[in-house]
């Protein structure tokens, strides 16, 4: 190639890539929905959960009504509890652990206070609503947490030693790049990745279906482009926007709505939304080659995004997926964008220490546009 | 409203989505799919943390401290570590999710019966799963501790199981209502249900509608003396129809496949999904006629219906996880009342003498949803 | 038939689309039993009339009744519109793609609650008229588009309507497909004393109407019989038979707004009725820059094509001046070779031959017309030479290099303009040109010199900043073909060039065609379903179900068919729906146009076997032999033999 080819590629980069935003940026539609998912929608996810065990309503069934039984009840309380009443019937207890009132529901058997007093063991029951999984796991481990404690306490008391001089073993546990475990900075980030998946996938796919259905497509294949000068600038248009959109979602709602820390370069951080747009962007290209008209694109992108989603780890952890899927996420580009993305934001990595994810990144991105290309020159 | 109308519709409309293969099978194949994989690898247990140990103390203690760690099926054991700097290696670059370190002298300690002190290193990157990870350690090391506890006082003349109860004498009996394995595809199948008849219904419909726009062929309803309420109950019932059909198939992949136990009233159950399917169906209804293109349809429905099925619905986040406004939010959409239908039909057996309000909330929804669908919608547009 | 109330009534009817005006006050009368024509160009206001009409528009000022019912709600709509069929604008537009002809007949035959034995027995004759009985299992996305558009017809006619209205029912159909069409209609309005409201883009089809409107910017120029119409402007149209075209017409431009080339000759329309008088102006013209031997002319009665276009241009809208083109580039050399050059082309797909082993050659300067029925493959010849679409076997050569590996550098030699002036609308009239400049690697000099170009050929002054979108179709149409020529190409393929735009904008651009071919030597192949487009080229070749059935010029063509069936008799007499009847029973092909009878007869078959069944106060006139009725001829021939 001498330098007159290099201009004309050049010159043809440009004007396309011109006329990409130019049509990108007269679609208000698309571009209020862009600007509302960078914004509006990630604060929304960013501010709107907690995952965490938050003043679980706990009824309380006291049939003993002592000392004892009231100081046990009395530490279920913030943060992760808070009494809700008492109830003297089971029934009722069945009732509002039903229509889900209740969460949590304790009863503390007659003669507790006397059990103890007389060092006989004694137990309290606790129903647990665990039709949330985790939260369900959560409450019966603090409620254990809380109990064994009392317990302890009592059983020091009437041993008449003061807890500290006892041979227990203090397990100091220490949380690492989320110290406060902070549900905010977690959901903030996964909805921006979520978002730039959905949008590198459905954004070139539309373009391409766009220019199919009004005919420019043919247009341009008469003219001397070849398939990657119609592609590439398309692509080069779609990932400006969307690390554009990043940017402003990474320091206008992350950083500053959220304080959520930038530990690495967040130059580095836009470089791989680059990446990974530019991957994700050939399924989008694939798909829209398969389809007949955009209806069947809208089926098939749900056919890819919903699995992309939600496989990608940031849900479900691999470790506890069967092995064949586990597999199958080192296929999933997200896979590796999610470990990266983390890696830079919170856990402070450098683009060497996330050679992995990048190859990986790297490998997929490659395999999938040349294919999508392929498609573009046959259809 | 004439039924032969309405027929006439509604076959047409069949008859045209059963030639369109790659569209017809998708509307099955896709939340068949969703089921499947979800099923089988949406999991929210958190099991098999891989976990590194940094044993400075390399003592018979020590040792038997991590065996009950690495023998439990919340950890596997992938090894020990050098120093703390490759302990943060391992934690960032994700091979490691937890590392415990044990200081020198921890079995001199323990063995003479003075306190004892390790340290766990979690990685925060998912809050939810450190927290979890957080309550096995603490569960784990709770048992050690008092282990060691009973030994010694069984050194000071009681049996260690005497001492155990001495030490602990208040037990804790968890009953882990309506899911008693707390095994996650229970939980999940209901919600999975929920998802799936909100993601796929609306999209079915808004396409189907606005490709009929799109291609001019509405002017055949526009002009001819067809109600609008007969175009819409013919147009819709297909959709209503595919997505009921898609109800019974993903009852049937949750009750036999995932052997979810369904403890309610079939019939309810099944009322009250078409109701929710009418409720979706319209949301598509709503989108189809107020937006143009295809590809604005498709966009629009996304995020009416997808983004707030994910985080607004009980489905991943649970709802009294919400702060207050996404709680707000998430009482406006059709999702959180079905999702209590479907999980109390699945897991706690009540039927419509509990769940009475959330059906009729959702009859409501669709009526509204309707209505304002058959109002917006009109023979003689303006352009 | 005025004394009876009007079944349709405007009173100053007004249509806006935000700040356009669609529907600028019009006023329209349609009487019960009339067929009434709304002739104009895209962007009218025609299509806005009819769906105001059919009651599925709203409107913004005025009055209209239908039925003696003003449409002044929804409900009042609802009430007409059990009495009336609307067949929308475009190819098969109302119908269902993917589902069978019987099954679209049955739908709306349901959907209009037509009694089940009503419906079987209507289907039946009406599937039988259209001779779509044969393809009732098929499915609608498989006819061709003449037939789609008969099935539109029928399934808008199963309920049988007190009042139809088809907008452009024949757009983008083929003139056997449209004779067909009107053929139909004009049996079926009889025999059910029907209202028709029909809009068309084709002038020539005026004749078909008992009435037309000649619609024009929302507004109707003129309302009336076709015959009364032409007498709105009265002009006359003088051809001039000469070899030294482009000189002539250099003389004749600056005194003559309204001229064309056509084949070897021009037409130079010139206002006023008087025939001696037009000649000698035109005379007066050529005297001084032609000898006197090398050219004739030929006066004659202009068609309603013509009598539009003096109307807009007496109405002092803008013809833009094609004189600017001489300010463009020099001619490029060109040599004998021949520059497109289809050999044995052939494309299949899947179970179905589209081209079977096509073979032309064009020569540079050479104006070469592709016609053929919708589906006979036209399309798919042209994305074989432009490299779109690969040949199953055969070899298309452009510029001497074979397109199936043609490198890039081949592309930069050939413009192409397809059938959907595919621009990019989101994008302005500059941005579109400066966009291809830059695909094909021009430099910042150069575009601007080709920009000014563009929009002096095209006459886009003042819209170079307006988005491609907002522009009418005759403006869209050239500046897509302004984008096609930015690089200047040797080449030029125009897929239906024309369709949708209007008979001024379809000459101006047929001027700027002539000029590329006669002045630049630029090769053009185009494809077309207007015939009288057909006799603007210097080739023609004719396509039946994917073979060339014939490769001749438009003179050539026209001396075949007399030569084979006689000379064109044009009849007029007292009852030709009844002579058509007796003709038709005895054998003899003829075909009604109008209120007249045109079949082909050398004199003494004339003479013998027509005339007695005519009566005595027929009369029959010589008619000159048109590129439609060649077509027509020729693919009824073809279609007889071979049926599709």
């Amino acid at each position: 190639m001498n330098r007159d080819d290099l201009a004309l590629w050049a010159l043809r980069l440009r004007v396309m890539l011109g006329k990409e935003l130019r049509q990108l940026l007269r679609d208000r539609v698309l571009l209020a929905f862009i600007v509302y998912a960078f914004s509006v929608d990630i604060f929304l996810a960013a501010s709107g959960v907690s995952l965490q065990l938050n003043r679980a309503a706990t009824l309380v069934q006291d049939f003993d009504h002592s000392t004892a039984s009231r100081e046990l009840s009395s530490r279920f309380v913030s943060p992760y509890f808070r009494v809700d009443g008492q109830i003297s019937h089971d029934s009722e207890a069945q009732a509002r652990l039903d229509d889900g009132r209740a969460m949590l529901a304790l009863t503390i058997p007659p003669g507790f206070q006397a059990d103890l007093q007389r060092g006989q063991p004694t137990a309290v029951q606790l129903q647990v609503d665990a039709t949330n999984s985790v939260l369900g796991f959560l409450a019966s481990s603090y409620a254990s947490l809380i109990t064994s404690r009392f317990g302890l306490e009592q059983a020091a008391s009437a041993l008449g030693a003061s807890g500290a001089a006892l041979p227990v073993i203090d397990n100091q546990v220490r949380v690492w790049f989320n110290p406060n475990q902070l549900d905010s900075w977690f959901m903030g980030i996964t909805e921006l990745l979520n978002i730039v998946t959905v949008f590198s996938i459905l954004l070139p796919a539309a373009a391409m279906v766009r220019e199919k259905e009004r005919g420019t497509v043919e247009q341009l294949l008469v003219s001397p482009l070849s398939p990657f000068q119609i592609v590439f600038p398309k692509v080069l248009a779609m990932t400006l926007v969307i690390v554009l959109g990043s940017a402003l979602a990474l320091f206008g709602v992350l950083q500053l709505g959220f304080a959520v820390p930038v530990r690495g370069s967040a130059v580095l951080f836009l470089l791989l939304t680059a990446l990974y747009v530019f991957t994700t962007a050939g399924l989008g290209l694939a798909a829209a080659t398969l389809a007949r008209n955009l209806a069947q694109v809208g089926m098939l992108s749900i056919l890819i995004l919903a699995p992309m989603i939600f496989l990608s780890g940031a849900w479900t952890p691999p470790e506890a997926m069967p092995a064949w899927l586990r597999a199958l996420t080192y296929l999933s580009p997200m896979h590796y964008y999610i470990d990266a993305a983390f890696g830079v934001l919170l856990k402070g990595q450098g683009a060497l220490e996330l050679w992995r994810s990048l190859l990986g990144m790297t490998l997929i991105g490659v395999t999938v546009f040349v294919w999508g290309l392929r498609r573009v020159r046959m259809g | 409203m004439n039924r032969h109308r309405i027929l006439a519709v509604a076959s047409k409309e069949w008859r045209e989505i059963l030639r369109d293969r790659l569209f017809f099978a998708l509307a099955f194949i896709v939340p068949a799919f969703l089921m499947l994989l979800f099923g089988y690898g949406l999991s929210l247990d958190v099991n098999h943390l891989p976990l590194g140990v940094l044993d400075y103390d390399r003592s018979a203690s020590s040792r038997a401290y991590i065996e009950r760690f690495s023998a439990s099926q919340y950890f596997t054991f992938k090894g020990y570590l050098c120093d703390e700097r490759q302990a943060g290696e391992l934690l960032s670059n994700n091979q490691l999710r937890a590392v415990i370190i044990i200081p020198p002298r921890f079995g001199e300690l323990v063995q003479s019966g003075q306190p004892a002190q390790t340290q766990t290193l979690l990685d925060g990157t998912f809050p939810s799963r450190a927290l979890i990870a957080k309550g096995y350690v603490t569960a784990i090391n709770a048992a050690a501790s008092l282990d060691n506890l009973a030994r010694h006082a069984g050194q000071l003349g009681a049996t260690p199981d005497e001492a155990r109860r001495a030490l602990q004498p208040v037990r804790l009996e968890v009953r882990y209502l309506y899911n008693q394995s707390i095994s996650s595809i229970w939980g999940l199948a209901p919600k999975l249900i929920m998802f799936i008849l909100i993601a796929s219904p609306p999209f079915l419909t808004a396409l189907g509608v606005v490709r009929e726009k799109e291609r001019g062929s509405i002017f055949n309803l526009y002009a001819s003396n067809t109600s609008r309420g007969e175009f819409l109950l013919g147009k819709l019932a297909p959709y209503v129809a595919i997505s009921t059909l898609n109800i019974l198939i993903l009852w049937a992949l949750a009750v036999w496949l995932y052997g979810v136990p369904f403890k309610g009233d079939p019939l309810f159950f099944l009322l009250a999904s078409v109701v929710y399917v009418l409720c979706t169906t319209g949301i598509g209804l709503l989108v189809s006629v107020l937006v143009r293109t295809q590809m604005a349809a498709m966009i629009v429905t996304l995020i009416v219906t997808l983004v707030p099925a994910i985080l607004y619905s009980g489905f991943i986040i649970p709802i009294p996880s919400l702060k207050p406004v996404a709680y707000v939010v998430a009482h406006l959409m059709p999702a959180v009342y079905y999702t209590r239908i479907a999980v109390g039909c699945f897991l706690k057996g009540v039927g419509l003498t509990a769940l009475w309000p959330e059906l009729l909330i959702l009859a409501g929804y669709a009526c509204a949803l309707f209505a304002l669908g058959y109002r917006l919608f009109t023979k003689r547009p303006s352009a | 038939m005025s004394e009876l109330p009007p079944l349709i009534a405007a009173r100053g009817l007004v249509k806006r689309y935000g700040a356009t005006l669609a529907v600028n006050a019009l006023d329209l009368n349609v009487a019960r039993g009339e067929l009434f024509g709304l002739i104009g160009p895209d962007g009218a206001g025609k299509s806005s009339v009819m769906k105001a009409i059919a009651g599925v528009l709203t409107f913004d000022g005025g009055e209209l009744a239908v039925f003696g019912q003003s449409l002044v709600s929804d409900a009042a709509c609802e009430a007409a519109k059990a009495r009336l069929g609307l067949m929308p604008q475009g190819l098969g537009q109302n119908l269902y793609a993917d589902l069978s002809v019987e099954e679209n007949l049955d739908f709306f035959a349901r959907l209009r609650l037509v009694p089940p034995d009503v419906a079987a027995a209507r289907k039946d004759k009406l599937l039988e008229m259209t001779r779509l009985a044969r393809f009732r299992q098929r499915p609608m996305k498989n006819l061709s588009g003449g037939m789609k558009q008969k099935l539109g017809l029928v399934c808008t006619l199963i309920h049988a309507p007190e009042l139809v209205i088809l907008d452009e029912p024949t757009t983008g159909v083929d003139p056997v497909s449209r004779r067909d069409f009107w053929a139909i209609l004009a049996e079926l309005l009889a025999e059910e004393q029907m209202t028709a409201l029909v809009s068309t883009a084709y002038m020539d089809e005026a004749s078909r109407f008992h009435r037309v409107a000649l619609m024009h910017a929302g507004q109707a120029l003129a309302v009336g019989r076709p015959s009364e119409l032409l007498a709105h402007a009265p002009g006359c149209m003088v051809t001039v038979h000469t070899e030294a075209q482009w000189p002539a017409l250099a003389a004749l431009r600056p005194q003559f707004a309204q001229l064309g080339a056509l084949g070897n000759a021009l037409q130079v329309y010139a206002d006023g009725g008087d025939e001696a008088q037009a000649l000698a102006a035109v005379d007066a013209c050529l005297r001084p820059v032609l000898a006197a031997d090398s050219y004739q002319l030929e006066a004659g009665e202009p068609e309603l094509e013509d009598v539009f276009i003096a109307m807009l241009r007496q109405r002092g809208e803008r013809l833009p001046d094609s004189q600017a083109l001489t300010a463009a580039a020099p001619a490029r050399a060109s040599g004998g070779e021949p520059v497109i050059e289809a050999r044995a082309l052939t494309r299949d797909f899947a179970e179905f031959r589209a081209v079977d082993a096509v073979s032309f050659q064009v020569q540079p300067g050479e104006i070469f017309g592709l016609l053929g029925a919708n589906g006979a493959g036209k399309t798919t010849v042209i994305k074989m030479l432009t490299g779109i679409l690969p040949p199953s076997s055969g070899v298309g050569r452009v510029a001497g290099v074979d397109m199936r590996g043609a490198g890039r550098a081949i592309k930069e030699r050939i413009g192409y303009m397809s059938q959907a002036f595919s621009l990019y609308l989101d994008l302005t009239v500059s941005e579109n040109i400066r966009l291809y400049a830059g695909i094909y690697g021009l430099n910042r000099a150069r575009t601007q010199a080709r920009l000014d170009w563009i929009v002096d050929m095209a006459g886009l002054h003042g819209f170079e900043d307006a988005l491609a979108a907002s522009l009418p179709m005759g403006l869209r149409q050239r500046l897509a073909l302004g984008c096609a020529l930015v690089h200047q190409p040797q080449v030029l393929f125009l897929d239906e060039p024309t369709s949708g735009v209007d008979p001024l904008g379809r000459r101006q651009f047929w001027d700027i065609l002539f000029t590329l071919a006669r002045r630049d030597g630029v090769a053009l192949l185009v494809t077309t379903h207007a015939m009288s487009e057909a006799e603007h080229c210097d080739h023609l070749a004719l396509m039946f179900a994917g073979r060339l059935v014939a490769d001749a010029s438009p003179a050539a063509m026209k001396r075949e068919l007399t030569a084979q069936r006689g000379p064109l008799w044009d009849i007029r007499c007292a009852d030709p729906t009844a002579a058509l009847a007796r003709l038709r029973a005895a054998g003899v092909a003829a075909s009604a146009y109008g209120n007249r009878l045109h079949l082909f007869a050398r004199e003494d078959e004339l003479n013998a076997r027509v005339r007695p069944l005519l009566g005595a106060d027929a009369r029959c006139q010589l008619r000159p032999v048109s590129m439609e009725d060649v077509f027509v001829e020729r693919v009824t021939a073809l279609e007889a033999e071979k049926p599709v």
